[in-house]
């Protein structure tokens, strides 16, 4: 790849003057880069130095429109009327919308509301596992330290087994319960677990825990009532962040939901792969428009939290 | 007799950890009690809903009768070493996840390094925009390829305007171009996200030395930075490669290469149904991770890998 081969580090120089404020737009850009091409005059003829920077900035600009241009174009289009040509054309129209949703006047008319509320409310219900579950451990690791310590840290943070071989292990498992709610619970909330356990630990990790530990101890509280009513309010803002990245997560997980649901009604998941599979392009992208919204949604409402988008990377 | 004797004694020992961890008498020994109650909760989902799944998966593949679960037989094994099509399968799997590996990790490098050194104009927009494809599932990625590769997809489109060819002739979304897009789609953002944690931990004097020592840029990068991000690079490939052998709904939508989820959903499927076959595979790929994994951890800090 020739991407990092040919780059440069224009910006290193002034950047450790104002280490800081690295991120934001320096107010005195134009000097500093002068002074810093003259005092590097001496590597200016080389080749990556010519032609590093247009050329990383270029294939950065292509990956950004690669990532962001269909999801715009699907957006944009599912309101359109007709997709005959190539270009969309007859705005605005909520018809696919209204048809992907159930309330369409031809076509399939199967009411979509039901499946994606028994899907959010499975999300939900294995979001809330993944807070029993997921806050305990993740304080285990942020906290002490102990024999396979790494073990359980690798297990927690790397789902072990891919979401495919555990549908078709469930069903099997399990064949009475498999199938049912429950089961697309327990699965979600295991395979969504890392993330949790992810947030809510750099989440921890930020806190002085022994020291709060240590405070609420010594004058009188019991470690049950310490972790309870001190600990894990702190950490609220980790695991309301976690809470809607494996909450979202879960709402579309395909390959768990596609081996293990059955019948009615369908979930999310089912929903989309129907849509996507076998219906008109628009509503397709009706479809798959339904589900960016809820995605933009958990991101401005993570952004409000701090975090920085679907990433469990705090640095 | 040593032997014996020394398992003895770890079992005791087992035995003694076991009673002082449930009724603690020490403050070392509470500790460790408050240790496994809060690994408990964990803990039980992961042996309910995954270790006895797999343990399951086990029994089918070795099972003869795959209705009943009776009888056992290692015909699912013998067919999964002898027949030439499962080689073909895993030889495919590895050369595209590997190469779609590496072409996300080092286009998430080249984005890390930009977000990272450059002053961008839009910096929030190309961080929001590299991160959102992380919480697409694989059956939006793939019809987000259709969109832009399909018959009707823009950059068909606008190849066919540009040379004057059939859009139908042009359309790539279900040949194998198309899919490892997909791949790449999924999988970038991925790396991406690993690589910039680790390019805001590099120490930029290093850099800035070699500049006025007299390096061309690629030089820094190549001498300086690049051993600087190893650790990050070796957990991008590490996440990156899991995710991409873990891929599915992407490739059931497009359909273009054989790859081990396809087979597997295949060996489950009415027509060509043979559960055993399809727990063996499923066990070997399931193995396969796992040892991946923990080679790959051998090379790097456990911390650096997040999802």
């Amino acid at each position: 790849m020739t991407g990092p081969t040919e780059s440069d580090e224009t910006d290193s120089g002034p950047a450790s003057a104002a280490e800081s404020e690295r991120a934001d737009p320096r107010p005195d850009g134009g000097t500093t880069e002068s002074a810093t091409a003259e005092k590097w005059s001496r590597s200016g003829t080389a080749l990556s130095t010519a032609v590093g920077r247009p050329l990383l900035v270029g294939v950065v600009t292509v990956v950004v429109a690669f990532l962001t241009v269909p999801v715009i174009v699907t957006f944009v289009s599912s309101f359109a009327g007709s997709a005959a040509g190539v270009v969309p054309r007859g705005f605005v129209t909520f018809e696919h919308w209204q048809q992907v949703l159930g309330f369409g006047t031809h076509g399939v008319q199967a009411n979509a509301i039901p499946g994606l509320a028994f899907s959010l409310a499975i999300a939900t219900g294995g979001m809330l596992l993944n807070v029993v579950i997921g806050v305990p451990v993740a304080y285990a690791l942020a906290r002490y330290d102990f024999y396979a310590r790494d073990w359980v840290n690798t297990l927690a943070i790397l789902p072990l087994v891919p979401g495919l071989i555990l549908g078709i292990a469930f069903v099997q498992t399990y064949p009475n319960h498999g199938r049912s709610a429950l089961g697309l619970l327990a699965g979600y909330c295991l395979l969504k677990s890392p993330y949790m356990v992810l947030t809510v630990q750099s989440s921890f990790q930020s806190m002085e825990l022994v020291r709060l530990e240590e405070s609420a101890r010594s004058l009188g509280a019991s470690w049950p009532r310490t972790v309870l009513t001190i600990i894990i309010p702190h950490a609220k803002r980790g695991i309301v962040a976690g809470c809607i990245i494996t909450w979202t997560l879960a709402a579309a997980e395909f390959n768990f939901t596609y081996m293990v649901a059955s019948g009615s009604p369908d979930p999310f998941a089912i929903f989309l792969y129907r849509n996507i599979s076998n219906a008109t392009h628009l509503q397709s992208a009706a479809a798959v428009s339904v589900y960016f919204t809820i995605v933009v949604a958990a991101i401005l409402v993570l952004q409000l939290l701090g975090n920085r988008g679907f990433s469990t990377a705090q640095r | 007799m040593s032997v014996r004797k020394s398992a003895t004694a770890s079992v005791r020992h087992l035995a003694a950890l076991a009673s002082t961890t449930a009724r603690p008498t020490t403050e070392r020994e509470r500790e460790r009690r408050r240790i496994a109650v809060l690994c408990l909760p964990f803990f039980a989902l992961a042996i309910v809903a995954g270790f006895v799944p797999l343990a399951m998966l086990v029994r089918i593949s070795l099972a003869e009768d795959t209705i009943w679960m009776a009888g056992w037989s290692l015909e699912a094994w013998e067919t999964l070493a002898t027949t030439p099509t499962y080689r073909r399968v895993a030889w495919n799997t590895l050369w595209f996840v590997g190469l779609a590996t590496a072409v996300s990790v080092a286009l998430g490098v080249a984005v890390a390094h930009v977000l990272e050194k450059y002053d961008l104009p839009a910096k929030r927009v190309v961080v929001a925009a590299v991160s959102f494809p992380i919480a697409l599932p694989g059956i939006i990625v793939a019809y987000l390829i259709v969109v832009l590769l399909g018959r009707q997809g823009l950059v068909t489109n606008a190849v066919a305007v540009a040379t004057g060819g059939a859009p139908l002739d042009l359309a790539s979304a279900t040949a194998i171009t198309g899919l490892f897009l997909g791949y790449v789609y999924s999988l970038l953002p991925r790396a991406t996200m690993v690589l910039r944690g680790t390019y805001a931990e590099i120490n930029t004097q290093a850099e800035e030395a070699a500049h006025t020592l007299g390096a061309s840029r690629w030089q820094t990068f190549y001498h300086v930075t690049l051993p600087e991000i190893r650790p990050g690079i070796v957990a991008a490939v590490i996440l990156t490669f899991r995710s991409g052998l873990a891929i599915f709904g992407t490739v059931l939508i497009l359909q273009s290469h054989r790859v081990v989820t396809l087979q597997i959903h295949e060996e489950t499927s009415v027509g060509s149904y043979s559960p055993d076959v399809a727990a063996a595979i499923g066990l070997v790929y399931v193995a396969f991770i796992v040892a991946f994994t923990f080679v790959g951890l051998r090379f790097v800090d456990n911390d650096a890998v997040e999802i």
